[in-house]
């Protein structure tokens, strides 16, 4: 540590002084942009994988309107997958009031977070429906049971087991990429350690320290993904997991 | 009694169902037998509408579907709540354990309450013996027990028949004997059931009725005793060349 760090004393005293500000932001910016925006873009994530995965009924009033949905959902994830996400922040911040739209930068920030999560996550979501074999929709089908009830009752319990460990990667980047948010004005955990660096001139310590903030946030969200791994596979080991 | 008439089904070119003309006699066990690739799945599957035919008519005595007509939700239910499935590799629901396995389709489909569903399926696992398995989950249970328990979830709906696609093809013979003699016994206490199987002693032994199909076509259709004791050509061929003396 003295040898990176010089002497350790004033450096501490800086992280001391740093320290509550920066959780301050972390609680205040960091953490509520990631869980809102985890949560509205899993939504548009399950909505815009279930538009993808399930065939529409020969009812032509069901199957046009439902196609032209699956092209846009398509659309969709195209566009969001295709672009940077720090240029979709952007054209969202700094675009739009162009066309005479304005929106508050923690709004536009959850926005574009969303919207690219939805779009990577709805494939991993897909992919974990289709994993659950077709096997599993005969036997539910031959009891009687309709589509929705088997998606909720048969296929989702099976499927969210298999979809926890990409859906945590996809959680834990997106912690990580709110430090984009910087870049468009908003003061979370890594703008504010700009900030600090620029008047203490501590760069190697200021970022190591909030690298190490972010490491923190993530090794709690690992933590809670092995937990919730544990809980939905119980029925593997016949639950004396 | 279900009659099904002139079942068409094919594939692109391939004509899987080619004109078939079957009854499934009510209360009997009827097993359906032929090479690989002959169709029997595609015909059992065609009762519960896993498979829908391309043209024929299905009927029971109070219910008649016509499978190139569009079919009514309600209709499509009643026709599936006729049946019930076990398939070859069982396709218990992994997730849930074994008492929710057998009441899940009762409670949210029939409406049963909860208790009562319960109740009734103790009374099924006391008849193939795994009562003491209520609350194992299926990966913890061995091939014969997870397809008794199949038999148990696809009689809870108390279906008219039950359709049984090659229950014992992925079984060792001990295991195989285990869920065997469980459909022997439900044969004689008057269940329906229709069954694919290749195992010729048990059609032998349990079997009411044999229908023998081949590249689509009905080649047999008839009394047990009729098609093992006086058997044509084909038929002799079809035994012979399963036989291994």
């Amino acid at each position: 540590m003295p040898i990176i760090f010089g002497s350790i004393t004033p450096d501490l005293k800086i992280v001391m002084s740093a320290l509550p500000d920066l959780l301050m932001a972390m609680l205040k910016f960091t953490i509520p942009l990631a869980l809102i925006s985890f949560a509205i873009g899993l939504v548009i994530a399950i909505l815009t994988a279930l538009i993808k995965f399930l065939k529409p009924s020969e009812n032509i009033f069901i199957k046009v309107p439902w196609n032209c949905l699956k092209a846009f959902a398509n659309f969709y994830v195209w566009l969001f997958r295709s672009t940077p996400l720090l240029v979709q922040l952007f054209l969202i911040f700094f675009g739009l009031p162009s066309l005479n739209i304005q929106i508050p930068a923690f709004i536009a920030a959850v926005i574009g977070f969303s919207l690219n999560l939805g779009a990577y996550a709805s494939e991993t979501i897909k992919s974990a429906l289709l994993s659950v074999p077709q096997d599993q929709w005969d036997a539910a089908y031959t009891l009687g049971f309709s589509t929705r009830q088997i998606l909720i009752k048969i296929i989702l319990p099976q499927a969210t087991r298999i979809v926890l460990p990409p859906l945590s990667n996809e959680f834990i980047g997106l912690v990580k990429d709110t430090s984009l948010a910087s870049t468009i004005t908003i003061m979370e955990m890594f703008q504010l350690s700009q900030q600090m660096t620029s008047t203490n001139y501590k760069p190697l310590l200021m970022y190591s320290l909030v690298a190490l903030l972010y490491a923190f946030l993530c090794s709690l969200l690992s933590l809670l993904q092995k937990y919730l791994e544990k809980r939905s596979s119980k029925f593997l080991n016949g639950g004396n997991n | 009694m279900i009659e099904m008439n002139n079942i068409q089904k094919s594939y692109g070119k391939q004509k899987v169902l080619n004109d078939i003309n079957v009854k499934f006699p009510k209360g009997e066990t009827t097993v359906i037998i032929g090479p690989s690739g002959s169709g029997k799945s595609t015909l059992l599957r065609s009762i519960d509408l896993l498979v829908r035919p391309d043209s024929g008519i299905i009927k029971f005595p109070d219910l008649e579907v016509d499978y190139s007509n569009p079919i009514s939700k309600q209709k499509r239910s009643n026709l599936i709540n006729k049946t019930s499935m076990v398939f070859q590799n069982w396709n218990l629901f992994p997730h849930l354990n074994v008492i929710d396995n057998i009441t899940i389709a009762p409670i949210n489909v029939q409406k049963v309450k909860k208790d009562v569903a319960i109740k009734k399926a103790y009374d099924l696992l006391r008849k193939v013996d795994l009562e003491s398995y209520a609350n194992r989950y299926p990966s913890e249970l061995s091939g014969g027990q997870q397809q008794r328990i199949s038999i148990c979830r696809a009689l809870a709906v108390q279906p008219e028949y039950i359709l049984l696609d090659e229950p014992t093809s992925a079984l060792d013979p001990e295991l195989e004997s285990q869920v065997l003699k469980l459909l022997k016994e439900l044969g004689e206490q008057k269940q329906s059931i229709i069954m694919i199987t290749h195992n010729m002693d048990f059609a032998k032994s349990a079997a009411d009725n044999i229908l023998f199909i081949e590249d689509g076509k009905v080649q047999f259709q008839g009394k047990k005793d009729e098609f093992f004791n006086n058997p044509n050509e084909r038929i002799k061929e079809f035994l012979n060349g399963i036989s291994i003396i």
